[in-house]
């Protein structure tokens, strides 16, 4: 019996794994069990579980946008290509 | 020596998401963004030399930036208006309509949001400039492109466990850093 209650108990450190996991929608059934249960009893991690959907929900709202890689490599090129002749009238 | 010195090997990696995102807030067409930040960095390193290290890399940038995007503007405007004025109002009685026309609507209460979400934007880019460099990549991959877990793990050489570990300590320091700049 005891074995089975300590398979549900599961520690902070093991909670915000699983809290992360669920933010990207990763987490397996049996891990959003054990950190319901762990958020049952442990008020810093419900905190920091709140917390934690915020941010997603604040990056979500935020609509950034990360610029494609083929137009970063451009300018990379561009850059040492000019860089390259300052250099070498200098 | 100067406080700030200049590394334009560095300056893609570093700045092109805060530039990208601060430009597509003000022109919002990606490709005309693409260009001014090409153009940009172009005059950056034209003018390299005058850069006195008072201020941050990305402030210079940024001041370089702002520049750009008016020259745009101004382009753009002159353009429009000689076009509208020509074909639409060339009577006496309808001139000066197209000029209200180019005010924007106060009651678009939409636009100001949207503005404000994209300034939140450039608030978590600039939290996620002060962490970590590496951490702040994996969690961009992660979190911003939806790359899943596999992928990284790959693209990165680490496993599953580090990158969690990485993504909490991310998610962590961003919450932190938020908490103070942005609310």
């Amino acid at each position: 019996m005891s074995g089975k209650i300590k398979f549900f108990f599961i520690d902070c450190s093991y909670a915000a794994e699983c809290c992360n996991k669920s933010q990207y929608e990763e987490a397996s059934l049996l891990e959003k069990a054990k950190l319901m249960m762990h958020l049952a009893i442990c008020k810093t991690c419900r905190k920091i579980s709140a917390k934690n959907s915020k941010l997603t929900h604040l990056v979500k709202q935020s609509k950034i946008e990360i610029c494609p890689e083929e137009n970063k490599q451009q300018w990379r090129e561009e850059i040492k290509k000019e860089f390259a002749e300052d250099r070498s009238q200098t | 020596m100067p406080a700030n010195n200049l590394d334009p090997n560095k300056w893609v990696d570093r700045y092109s998401d805060y530039l990208f995102n601060y430009t597509i807030v003000r022109v919002n067409n990606r490709e005309v963004a693409n260009d001014l930040i090409s153009e940009t960095f172009l005059a950056a390193l034209k003018s390299a030399k005058y850069f006195k290290g008072e201020a941050s890399e990305r402030t210079w940038l940024i001041s370089i930036l702002k520049r750009k995007i008016i020259d745009y503007y101004r382009k753009i405007n002159s353009r429009k208006g000689r076009a509208e004025v020509k074909i639409n109002y060339s009577d006496d009685y309808n001139e000066g309509e197209w000029l209200e026309e180019q005010v924007a609507d106060q009651f678009d209460k939409t636009a100001e949001d949207e503005m404000e979400n994209r300034e939140l934007g450039l608030a978590i880019l600039d939290c996620l400039d002060s962490i970590n460099e590496k951490h702040a990549q994996i969690f961009k991959r992660k979190t911003i492109d939806g790359v899943d877990t596999e992928a990284i793990c790959n693209e990165f050489n680490i496993t599953p466990s580090n990158l969690w570990v990485i993504i909490h300590r991310a998610r962590t320091a961003l919450a932190a850093c938020l908490e103070k700049n942005w609310f």
